[in-house]
């Protein structure tokens, strides 16, 4: 029984991180219709920029956060003004946009390791993770709490920008027909801009949040990235709803799965699951 | 010289690996970002062969071929059923699969600590120990891969490749079954693989997973992208110019210390200045 | 017509696309060796027909019966095997390759050995340069297929399907809109290659709007109106109809 509802909140605690690079991965995938591969990298620039400014310079580590993401989320930007929307305005394919996000991503993460070295840093400091605390019997660090309040928060959060805004109307418009939207006056270059913005702030958070439950290493942004790819395409890609209900099983199913075989095989049992659903359910959970 | 010898090697390895991997994405136009899988299946065949069993060298690149032939058959059968962007995802998921193998497999591959002492190759009494013996042996297995990719690309099977990748669905309606020629170009490009992994395990004289992980995959995908799709020639001169290179920058005063990731962030801008400024690279015809 | 001579027909077929019938309980028969016109206003379904006869949409209802065989369920790239070829409204080519490979790529082996130990005789060249010639694309034969204009794009899918009927005796020719946006020169060489084909015994159906041509080369009409069947009978005759007029003034 113990052992189950361990299990059960390992799994919910997977799933809130993959959540996040789900909501991001989706958003992007919303109005661009392209696998952007440099989605991991940027957790992992928000991580570093995280660890520079609050272990490194000592600022406190709210403020650290808080311009952590916005680093990460400024990153996002510049790739897709840099790279992708030069690409976009040309019509290159979704391969063509997919290989150059596959050389933003060794670009970026060759970077950090020149920077910061490729050792594993921490990012909390004391014992790690902060007290331990029981919940229904397993055992949860107060930072693994924050992980799943702040991946909820975030995903409401965006739900509402979504629903309520002009900009959301707008996102929307776009990823149902980037020319229509085109057609009625909507900026769309702005507006991927600004999603690219949003999209890569969120992976930011999450590369924070990683490093405080585990750490961080430059090389951690292809994990995030693939464990975020499988949860939108189980999920539904291109819906984020979907993608956070993917990310969720995704992560059950991991921990379920290393119940009876060894942990490390945990990133095999996810493409395992993406395989499976690939073939016998392509649309994902939720059809977009 | 002896330096010397080592690049010439090391290029020979990678050119054969990409014209390996041309016949799949430049021929056929699927971008398969697993290649690292099959050289694996290869090194590792020929590692476990000769080091543990004393099999001779080259029976146990022929086991080599065929288990990395029998692997792309069974992976191939879920992977011809994709396209496109999935197409890419799914086969860079099998490369994660396979190194997970590589690195879990405690029994067979010994894990992280790979296997030492592969002997070098022996024919007749002959020792190819010395370099440039090695090094004779390696050409001659370049020249036979170049004739081997030659001989596919130039027959009607090549043709209809090409086809595929323009339109599959409109080269079905004349009568071609395209997923057996999907899979088939997936065996024989995994199988010329096996060959580059052989002579790595042999040359290295040692095997472990770290040669092969998705880095791998996308720097193979680096070298015929810039050489050009869809050209042998480029293959070869892309291997040239990707290995030598990050040498050259070595050369340039950077550090010993930071080579590996000097070469990942030289490929990876690489990859980013093709796409923007010549998407089809040197010797191209054709752009994804 | 007897329905002895019908070479292709459907019983009850229906597709449908989130709901909407494209193809609505159509039941037609193709006269074997005769130009069959298939008509009728935009969204009639017509190019949804050709889709399903070609395998590359599902049939959701009824059959398709080729040469008396009824199919449930066709995939295309059994097409040629069923003696069938067509073209594409919408031109698809394969466009990073030369012209002549074109041709060359639709006579070769279909079997994935037989493919690879082929190398192209000189007995597809020659057929491929037949077919380039009628089309008179034989000087642009080794020009990339993207660089060819908007008419000679056209003429590319006659002539791949001209290669094919010709090697391998494919009896019944689709054609979708083989007309459109043609030069009144390039019109001229497709027409006559139309009548040629039926002089040599093949079966054409023809997806077309321009009332001229119609009247000029069909044998025989079938009137298409949201999926379903209209009317068929002699271009003459079935061009006056009332109803006819109606489903294309009602557009």
């Amino acid at each position: 029984m113990e052992i189950l509802s361990q299990l059960i909140l390992n799994g919910v605690i997977a799933g809130a991180l993959y959540a996040l690079m789900a909501l991001g991965f989706n958003l992007i995938y919303g109005v661009t219709r392209f696998f952007n591969l440099a989605h991991g990298v940027l957790a992992a620039i928000g991580g570093y920029a995280f660890f520079t400014l609050s272990k490194t310079l000592g600022l406190n580590i709210y403020l650290g956060a808080a311009i952590g993401v916005a680093v990460a989320g400024l990153a996002g930007y510049g790739f897709d003004r840099l790279v992708y929307s030069t690409l976009r305005k040309r019509k290159a394919s979704n391969l063509v946009l997919l290989v150059a996000s596959l050389g933003v991503f060794t670009t970026a993460q060759a970077a950090l390791s020149i920077l910061f070295t490729s050792n594993f840093q921490t990012l909390s400091s004391g014992e790690a993770g902060g007290s331990a605390l029981s919940l229904f019997g397993g055992v949860v660090t107060r930072t693994q709490l924050v992980i799943i309040f702040s991946s909820i928060a975030s995903m409401l959060g965006l739900a509402a920008l979504l629903k309520g805004t002009m900009f959301g109307k707008a996102v929307r418009a776009i990823s149902d027909d980037e020319e229509v939207a085109r057609m009625v006056g909507i900026n769309t270059g702005r507006v991927t801009g600004y999603v690219f913005f949003i999209g890569s702030a969120i992976a930011g958070f999450a590369g924070i949040l990683a490093g405080f439950d585990t750490g961080i290493q430059p090389t951690m942004g292809m994990g995030l990235l693939l464990k975020g790819v499988i949860a939108s395409i189980i999920g539904g890609v291109g819906n984020i709803y979907g993608g956070v209900l993917g990310a969720f099983l995704l992560g059950l199913v991991e921990n379920f799965g290393i119940w009876k075989i060894p942990g490390e095989w945990k990133d095999a049992v996810s493409f395992v699951l993406l395989i499976v659903f690939l073939i016998f359910r392509p649309q994902g959970i939720m059809k977009r | 010289m002896d330096y010397i010898l080592h690049l010439a090697i090391l290029v020979i390895i990678y050119a054969i690996l990409g014209l390996s991997l041309n016949l799949v994405v430049g021929y056929t136009g699927l971008l398969a970002s697993g290649h690292a899988a099959f050289y694996g299946i290869g090194a590792y065949a020929t590692a476990i062969l000769t080091a543990s069993l004393g099999v001779n060298f080259f029976v146990s690149m022929a086991a080599g071929i065929i288990a990395s032939a029998g692997a792309a058959f069974l992976i191939g059968a879920v992977l011809s059923r994709f396209d496109g962007d999935y197409y890419a995802l799914v086969s860079l998921g099998f490369n994660v699969i396979i190194y997970s193998v590589f690195l879990n497999w405690q029994g067979l591959t010994r894990g992280p600590l790979g296997i030492p002492g592969v002997p070098r190759p022996a024919l007749f009494g002959i020792e190819f120990s010395s370099g440039v013996f090695f090094l004779a042996l390696a050409a001659f297995f370049l020249a036979l891969s170049f004739l081997a990719a030659r001989f596919v690309a130039r027959s009607s099977f090549g043709r209809v490749l090409k086809s595929i990748r323009e339109d599959e669905k409109a080269i079905q309606v004349f009568g071609y079954n395209t997923v057996y020629f999907k899979l088939a170009i997936f065996v024989i490009s995994a199988g010329m693989a096996a060959v580059a992994g052989s002579l790595l395990s042999s040359y290295i004289t040692f095997v472990d997973p770290s040669s092969f992980t998705v880095m791998e995959s996308v720097f193979i995908l680096a070298i015929i992208i810039f050489g050009g799709l869809s050209s042998l020639k480029g293959s070869v001169v892309g291997a040239l110019v990707l290995v030598l290179l990050p040498e050259a920058l070595r050369f340039a005063g950077f550090p010993q210390s930071l080579a590996a990731q000097m070469r990942q962030g030289v490929y990876g801008l690489f990859l980013i200045a093709l796409m923007l400024y010549r998407p089809q690279g040197l010797f191209g015809e054709f752009k994804l | 017509m007897t329905k002895t001579d019908a070479i292709l027909k459907t019983r009850n077929l229906t597709k449908q696309f989130d709901g909407v019938r494209a193809v609505d309980d159509l039941s037609i028969s193709i006269a074997k060796g005769k130009v069959t016109s298939v008509i009728g206003p935009n969204g009639s379904g017509k190019t949804t027909l050709t889709n399903v006869l070609s395998g590359l949409a599902s049939i959701d209802g009824g059959s398709v019966v080729l040469h008396s065989v009824a199919l449930k369920k066709i995939r295309p790239f059994d097409m040629p095997s069923y003696g069938m070829t067509r073209t594409f409204q919408e031109v698809r080519l394969f466009e990073q390759m030369p012209v002549l490979d074109n041709v060359l790529v639709v006579l070769t082996e279909r079997s994935v050995f037989g493919a690879l130990f082929e190398r192209h005789g000189a007995f597809h060249e020659k057929q491929a340069e037949e077919a380039l010639k009628k089309v008179g694309l034989w000087e642009k034969r080794n020009e990339p297929a993207s660089t060819l204009s908007y008419g000679q794009r056209k003429l590319l899918e006659i002539a791949r399907v001209l290669a094919l009927s010709a090697g391998r005796q494919t009896d019944i020719i689709l054609l979708d809109e083989p007309f459109a946006g043609l030069f009144p020169k390039m019109v001229k060489t497709v027409s006559s290659i139309v009548k040629a084909l039926r002089d040599e015994g093949r079966t054409v159906v023809l997806i077309e709007h321009n009332m001229d041509l119609i009247r000029e080369l069909s044998d025989h009409v079938i009137v298409m109106d949201s999926g379903k069947f209209l009317a068929e009978g002699r271009a003459a005759e079935v061009l006056e109809r009332r109803d006819v007029i109606e489903a294309y003034l009602g557009e």
